[in-house]
């Protein structure tokens, strides 16, 4: 049941064991219309697999999802994607042989959903076109349009990797350490073009480790450990609360 | 003579195009012999037992095949694509056990009276089979494929069914195969189990790698070149396993990224002066 | 009698098996399978026809089986799978080394030609047979029975107890972790090609002596049966293949007996697709996701 009326996705309950490791223990929270999730702590502490589950990765031991108000806790990867929940990857997972337009045309919906009568479309259809290069000009990489993914700079793949999850116009994102190996100045853009993609969406959540780029950019922020939630609210008071610091306490905190 | 030259290399151009239908999805075929049997067994009844006129019963065939081919894929590619290769070489070796065991069918002897085939029917089929694939690698769909094959994972994250895109690029292999195993038969007039054994279906494998598998154009030319070649070179028909084994070698080892991770034919020439092109490791 | 047939059923069995532990072998080290690993089995048969041909009293062709055949599977690995070892390569190293295979059939085809070679033995060692419990054994099967157990016992406590094994397993989760410890990853592909090889080699000669003769259709009938067991018993698991090839031995030599035989075949290709269905893993095997490894 949601428990608040703006709640896009409703977690209650979430737990996963990998050969009897307990990943994720009891999670529950929801994300709320129009705001940007942190969901940060240590290393190990399960975040990556909370999304990986939510995603349609791996199956849920127990617990439920409730996206929109639609049970879809069993759902896999692609149902969830056309339903409206997109992500990225940690380590950038584009098409790397194919061209930044070409990535983006990829996802558009309606090639997507019904794959086989996209056979007898003509594929680079000005429309489909102009949509996609709207989307790449909103970040920055139109000019760099006919360049193979692969031979992006890395901030430049993120970026792309996130244009690419909103081509299908999703209502959620989740976007998995996206800073991952990014400088200060790229974790600045990055920082940058997220708060511009906000309004593309319903609402974010964004795992990462950066503290002050989490401080900066969610509404609220909700702190893992070993598994659990220990931690819920805003940044400012999260970040403060004494479990919260001890979690982190002992971790090497700078990006990987 | 010539009609003999059209429907051989006409059968195996769009067996290779089986295989390379299927290898667009990311997996590889070894069962495609055997679908090859399956068409011409059930079209080969269908007409000497039933008087099917012959293209009627070369699809009726195909469509058996087909269905066979997702049944069996199915539980295979629910899990790893390198299931599904043992899939495929357990259809072949089933199929070619099946029908040896049938006496309706002849059993070892195999059967005859199949008869229809002309040079124009192989020569339809390669049109259509072609007209299809340069349509496909002009619409998404070839995008779509193609994010599939590189990765299935983010493909699944775009909203893309990765398992529905390779099992029906599966069962349109499985079609064209059984389709050209029909032609075949009726043109040799009597087939039997031992044509359809496992080394077929890696020789129509190889038909469709040696070619280059960068568009639709390499099979045809493999299966062209393979089919003809023994008949130049005389002498070169006894060693075929080897010679063709170790040019499939040299390609594959001298390739960086194997035959099989190949190009996408679009834009790429658009790549603008200046950048790397970064090949992907 | 059924209870002789169960026995030639476990013999058969445990030579599926030995064949079975190689592929599992190299599939769980390398996440690759190896199709050119019937044929040395194939070859099994030939080297040692050869080798008694050549005067070889039995236990010095029985080693130098194992010895070529293990030395074979070195330059299996090099030519068909050295290059080829990312997580993607899967396509490519399975038709590299279907081309291997192809090869080695042809060119042993041109050697041996295509009929069956026999096995000549020094006296009555193909056909003496003891007496237990009443149940009449040929000792040839039962040496052969022993033997094989004794090699995948010996294999199954190196790999579990030894430090070789250690670094075995150590790559088989993780080539990349393996390496950043400092283990040789090419190194142990190579032994364990070699094993593997072997094994399958010894296999082939054990068909051979059991049956009479080598004949070089025998990779593609028993060797990718094999396969099948592999991935029924669970694919990388060593007592899955050890159990699944026992299992299937004994369920073809009841078909045999029951006049079911000609189905053998596709009986064990449709329970590798049933299982598959239903239990993916196999019987006994972990599924390691792709994107978990490496």
């Amino acid at each position: 049941m949601d428990v608040y009326p703006q709640s896009i996705l409703s977690v209650d309950g979430l737990s996963k064991s990998f050969r009897g490791l307990t990943a994720l223990d009891q999670i529950s929270l929801d994300v709320r219309r129009g705001e940007i999730l942190g969901l940060m702590g240590p290393n190990g502490a399960g975040k990556s697999v909370f999304i990986n589950v939510i995603t349609g990765l791996y199956p849920a031991d127990y617990g439920t999802v409730r996206f929109l108000g639609r049970d879809v806790t069993r759902l896999p990867s692609y149902a969830l994607a056309r339903l409206g929940i997109a992500r990225t990857y940690q380590n950038i997972r584009l098409l790397r042989r194919m061209t930044v337009l070409e990535n983006v045309l990829v996802a558009i919906k309606d090639h997507v959903n019904r794959p086989l009568r996209s056979l007898f479309i003509i594929r680079n259809r000005s429309r489909f076109v102009r949509a996609a290069t709207t989307l790449l000009e909103q970040f920055h990489l139109a000019d760099k349009r006919d360049w193979l993914a692969g031979s992006l700079a890395y901030g430049e793949a993120r970026r792309l990797e996130i244009a690419r999850a909103l081509a299908g116009k999703p209502s959620l994102l989740f976007l998995d350490e996206p800073a991952a190996g990014m400088n200060e100045r790229e974790t600045e853009e990055l920082g940058d073009t997220i708060r511009a993609s906000r309004k593309l969406l319903e609402a974010m959540v964004i795992v990462e480790h950066d503290v002050a780029m989490m401080r900066g950019l969610a509404d609220r922020l909700v702190v893992m450990d070993a598994g659990h939630k220990i931690a819920e609210g805003k940044p400012g008071e999260v970040l403060a609360e004494p479990n919260v610091i001890e979690a982190y306490l002992g971790t090497d905190e700078a990006d990987e | 003579m010539i009609q003999d030259y059209i429907v051989f290399v006409g059968v195996n151009i769009v067996l290779a195009w089986s295989v390379y239908v299927i290898l667009l999805a990311g997996s590889l075929s070894f069962a495609n012999g055997g679908f090859m049997a399956i068409g011409a067994y059930v079209s080969g009844v269908l007409t000497v037992k039933f008087g099917f006129p012959l293209v009627i019963a070369a699809l009726i065939s195909g469509i058996a095949a087909g269905l066979i081919g997702v049944l069996a894929g199915f539980p295979a590619l629910r899990t790893r694509g390198i299931y599904l290769m043992l899939v495929t070489v357990g259809i072949a070796v089933s199929v070619k056990a099946v029908i040896e065991s049938i006496d309706y069918v002849g059993g070892i002897q195999g059967f005859g009276g199949m008869v229809g085939t002309t040079p124009w029917h192989v020569v339809g089929l390669v049109g259509l089979v072609g007209g299809g694939l340069a349509l496909l690698s002009r619409s998404p769909l070839q995008r779509i494929l193609d994010a599939v094959r590189e990765d299935e994972l983010s493909a699944a994250s775009l909203g893309i069914n990765p398992i529905y895109v390779k099992l029906t690029c599966f069962g349109v292999g499985a079609f064209l195969a059984a389709v050209a195993g029909s032609f075949y038969a009726h043109y040799l007039i009597h087939v039997s189990p031992d044509q359809f054994g496992i080394v077929l279906s890696v020789f129509i494998v190889l038909y469709a790698v040696l070619g280059g598998t960068n568009n639709m154009w390499g099979p045809p030319i493999g299966a062209a070149i393979m089919t003809l070649t023994p008949e130049f070179v005389r002498g070169l028909e006894a060693w075929r396993p080897t010679a063709f084994g170790v040019v499939i070698l040299c390609l594959l080892l001298i390739r960086p990224d194997g035959l099989l991770a190949f190009r996408i034919a679009t834009t790429r020439t658009k790549v603008v002066a200046g950048s790397k092109p970064k090949q992907s490791t | 009698m059924l209870a002789e047939q169960i026995i030639n059923g476990v013999v058969l069995g445990s030579m599926y098996a030995l064949i079975a532990q190689g592929y599992t072998l190299v599939f769980g080290v390398l996440d690759k399978l190896n199709f050119a690993h019937g044929e040395i089995f194939m070859l099994g048969g030939f080297i040692c026809v050869a080798s008694i041909a050549l005067g070889a009293s039995l236990p010095i062709a029985i080693l130098v089986t194992a010895i070529i055949a293990g030395l074979l599977g070195l330059v299996v690995e090099f030519i068909g799978f050295r290059k080829f070892q990312s997580p993607d390569a899967h396509l490519t190293a399975a038709l590299s080394s279907f081309a291997i295979g192809l090869v080695i059939i042809d060119l042993s085809q041109k050697i041996w030609g295509a009929e069956s070679v026999a096995v000549t033995l020094p006296g009555t060692l193909q056909t003496a047979a003891v007496s237990i419990g009443g149940l009449r054994i040929v000792v040839l099967r039962l040496a052969i029975l022993v033997i094989s157990l004794l090699l995948m016992l010996a294999l199954y406590v190196v790999v579990t107890r030894s430090s070789l094994g250690r670094r075995i397993r150590a790559v088989a989760e993780s080539p990349t972790k393996a390496a950043l410890f400092g283990i040789n990853v090419t190194r142990i592909n190579q032994q364990v090609f070699f094993v593997a090889s072997m094994m399958a080699g010894l296999a082939g000669l054990a068909l051979a002596l059991r049956t009479g003769y080598a004949s070089s259709d025998v990779g593609f009938t028993f060797g990718l049966k094999a396969l099948a067991i592999m991935a029924i018993g669970g694919m990388g698991d060593l007592r899955g293949a050890l159990i699944g090839g026992l299992l299937i031995g004994v369920l073809e030599a009841l078909a045999f007996h029951w006049g079911l035989g000609q189905l053998a075949d596709v009986f064990v290709w449709l329970l590798m697709i049933v299982i598959l269905l239903m239990r993916p893993s196999g019987l006994f095997g972990t599924l390691i996701s792709k994107e978990v490894r490496a």
